[in-house]
């Protein structure tokens, strides 16, 4: 029915009544602003999350497998790395220390004391690709030095150029920093050399025999996969063995099904949703509405009801497009401002922009679908 | 004079009696009812109308009367409940739904609302039904801008709704009825809102589309500037049909009927009276059109062609146009006295009965005239 050339009914409707598109749009609009907000925090909670692990510099990431999270400690003989060294197609395997719990950070600004991530790896054997880290590794031999996250948390005063801090109550040396920033958990990290880290926790969280993370890397030519396989059989079951895909798959997973953060950033986006549904709902229904004679002549005239369907759906997409639009250059706008002020990765990315086109498109259909009943249903009869 | 207010009780035809093209409305015996169960309502009750190409018919009467309802159920926009309705050679009860959406197409809908979607211009709401059918976009853009300047709207081509006239707008909505040439124009208070230029504009237009392609409309109005135009028309009371007159006809009965000596003593009103209770029939050649030995029922006046008078299989006498027959077993009760056949094609104008007898009582110079005719007649 519909050929080349035809009125672009659909279209004509959105865009003839500026202040009603407008006011669609902002209603929309907001709606799909609320959803990017979510879906960004989730994206950056996730991403935050993720940053130590894409930091790593291996093919293979060896871990308790009793850790439901990277961000746990459960750590393992060392010995075990020497059991993976043997394997073959390792080209190295080294050993980094990780804590979330246990290093207590005096600010060098006003003397208060935070909890602090900590990574402690032996300044010969590097583990991170953080250039930062790998440009002072020769600096932590010294012991008792560190390096400081200079993307920490403002309050945690490790950017105020301080040259010593307080750790565990005993006196640091700042022999330099990195851009890591914080995440969900941890306000700030401190990275350090592997004899540091043991030294300065006590108990038997620091014995030095006990590692957190085997960070293998593979030999030119050979495929991780094979290797994995072939450290699966070579190591006790208690030691997981991950692909960096698959640990970075692993921590994602934690965090968007096992943790309460997943539920209630869907939650969040699911408020949204349906605030939008109803907007979008109200929009097409008035519209409908005071259309309603208009389309009950076209189905008058020989108009099918598929093609009134098409242009209430087309409509309602064009609505969704209106509304996603400018909501999305905002929140790009708001990802900024609040990324900086809140030091998270907080950026627009092709998966929330595909995620909000397709929620918002999904809204707007599902409300026109709901509305359109009154067009369906419209008698023709009735406008005489 | 005569013609000024002209109606017929119509009953359609028998088959075998219709003539041979078909019309574009054919409506039988239709009852319709709204609501259900205790609630249910009678509207239309057994109406029988039939319209053919090229007349512009005008439906009267007051309101709740029916006659948008018929209407409605003519455009394949309700289902007829009882009775059976042909349009375009099409009986709408035997289709699906989609179609009478294709009937529909074949329809122009003309309302007292315009109806027109604010946001298109004045080209692209005609667009709108001129895309609906088959053909060349330029032939179509063509047509929707000839359509507009026919109606005067040539300058206003690009303009929205909003920026025209009431009038303006309904002679857009009129546009979009009209441009794909449909056979049949339905329109319910077309000229409602519109001056009277405006009024008769569309009028023209509407007489033309009659003319040079052989429309038929049917119009719901109740302006006189448009029953002055009309082709016939048709009254609605309480339902029914109460007159279906057709004004070229009445005119034609009138000029009959005052020459003969029966009807001269008639004034001009029961003279109108007498041609509004008449209805026209087509007869083939050689059909017999009353048998003698049957009882008579009704009074004929020949329109057009020659009848022949048969008794006792002798031919004794022939009519043509003006001449009457049938009166004298009306008057005397008796059967037939005689047969008359068609002798070519012949156009009739028939009285019943009842019709017949209640004239008879209206003039008691009507009565005289007649008894003596049939004292001269025997």
């Amino acid at each position: 029915m519909v050929r080349p050339g035809s009125v672009p009914l659909a279209w004509r409707n959105l865009v003839s009544n500026k202040s009603r598109l407008l006011r669609s749009a902002g209603g929309i609009g907001f709606a799909v602003l609320l959803m990017l907000m979510q879906l960004g925090f989730e994206q950056a909670f996730f991403e935050s999350a993720l940053v130590v692990i894409r930091g790593l510099d291996a093919d293979i990431v060896l871990q308790s497998a009793h850790k439901y999270q990277f961000a746990t400690r459960d750590p393992f003989p060392r010995a075990e790395l020497d059991q993976a060294r043997n394997v073959p197609g390792v080209a190295s395997v080294r050993p980094l220390y990780a804590d979330w719990f246990n290093f207590f950070w005096r600010s060098p600004a006003d003397g208060k004391i935070f909890l602090v991530r900590a990574f402690g790896f032996d300044p010969d054997a590097p583990v991170f690709s953080f250039a930062d880290v790998n440009a002072g590794r020769d600096k932590l031999k010294e012991t008792n030095s560190v390096l400081v996250d200079r993307r920490a948390r403002r309050f945690l005063g490790m950017d105020s150029g301080a040259a010593e801090a307080e750790l565990n109550g005993v006196k640091v040396k700042i022999v330099g920093d990195f851009a890591l920033g914080p995440d969900f958990q941890s306000d700030g990290t401190v990275v350090m050399s592997d004899r540091t880290f043991t030294s300065l926790l006590r108990g038997p969280a620091g014995n030095p025999s006990a590692v957190d993370v085997g960070v293998v890397k593979v030999r030119p030519g050979d495929d991780p996969a094979m290797v994995q396989q072939s450290l699966r059989k070579a190591l006790p079951e208690t030691i997981a063995v991950f692909t960096k895909p698959e640990l970075i798959e692993f921590e994602r997973n934690f965090q968007a099904a096992v943790s309460s953060a997943g539920p209630i950033f869907a939650m969040g986006t699911i408020v949204g949703f349906v605030v939008g549904m109803l907007i979008s709902y109200q929009v097409t229904y008035t519209d409908l509405s005071d259309q309603l004679p208009q389309y009950a002549t076209l189905k008058a005239m020989g108009y099918r009801t598929g093609y009134l369907l098409r242009v209430v759906f087309g409509q309602a997409a064009f609505n969704a497009l209106a509304g996603w639009v400018p909501a999305m250059l905002l929140s790009i706008l708001l990802y900024y401002l609040i990324g900086r002020l809140a030091l998270l990765p907080l950026h627009m990315s092709a998966y929330v922009a595909l995620v909000s086109l397709g929620l918002t498109l999904g809204m707007c259909l599902v409300s026109a679908a709901l509305a359109v009943r009154r067009v369906i249903t419209a008698d023709p009869a009735e406008v005489f | 004079m005569c013609a000024a207010v002209v109606a017929e009780r119509t009953e359609a035809p028998p088959a075998a009696l219709s003539s041979p093209p078909e019309p574009v409305v054919r409506v039988h015996g239709l009852n319709h009812y709204y609501g259900e169960g205790e609630a249910r309502n009678q509207v239309l009750f057994g109406n029988s109308i039939e319209i053919p190409a090229g007349q512009l018919v005008v439906m009267t009467g007051p309101s709740g009367a029916g006659k948008t309802t018929l209407l409605t159920l003519i455009g394949a926009l309700r289902s007829a409940h009882e009775g059976r309705i042909d349009v375009l050679g099409r009986e709408l009860s035997r289709l699906s739904g989609g179609e009478l959406v294709d009937v529909r197409r074949d329809i122009g809908f003309i309302f007292q609302m315009h109806n027109l979607f604010d946001a298109l211009s004045a080209y692209e709401n005609v667009k709108m039904a001129a895309q609906l059918v088959n053909g060349a976009l330029p032939d179509m853009q063509q047509r929707c801008v000839g359509i507009l300047e026919r109606l005067g709207l040539g300058h206003r081509i690009e303009y929205k709704p909003r920026f025209l006239s009431g009038g303006e707008r309904q002679r857009v909505a009129i546009g979009r009825a009209l441009v794909n040439q449909p056979r049949l124009i339905l329109a319910d208070e077309p000229t409602a809102a519109l001056d009277k230029d405006s009024t008769m504009n569309v009028i023209n237009l509407l007489k033309q589309t009659t003319i040079d392609y052989g429309a038929a409309v049917m119009m719901v109005t109740h302006d006189h500037r448009i029953i002055d135009s009309a082709d016939r028309l048709v009254h609605m009371v309480d339902g029914r049909i109460m007159s279906d007159v057709v004004l070229h006809d009445a005119l034609r009965i009138c000029e009959f009927l005052r020459p003969i000596e029966l009807f001269k003593s008639l004034t001009p009103r029961q003279l109108t009276d007498v041609a509004e209770h008449m209805k026209k029939r087509h007869y083939p050649a050689g059909e017999t059109i009353i048998r003698e030995g049957e009882p008579g029922e009704e009074f004929f006046l020949v329109s057009d062609g020659e009848v022949e008078v048969i008794r006792a299989d002798h031919e004794v006498a022939r009519l043509g146009p003006g001449d009457f027959f049938g009166e004298v077993a009306l008057i005397s009760g008796e059967p037939r006295n005689a047969t008359v056949v068609a002798e070519g094609e012949v156009d009739t104008y028939v009285l019943g009965k009842t019709d017949f007898q209640t004239a008879l009582a209206t003039s008691q110079s009507f009565r005289d005239q007649l008894y003596r005719v049939y004292f001269m007649r025997h």
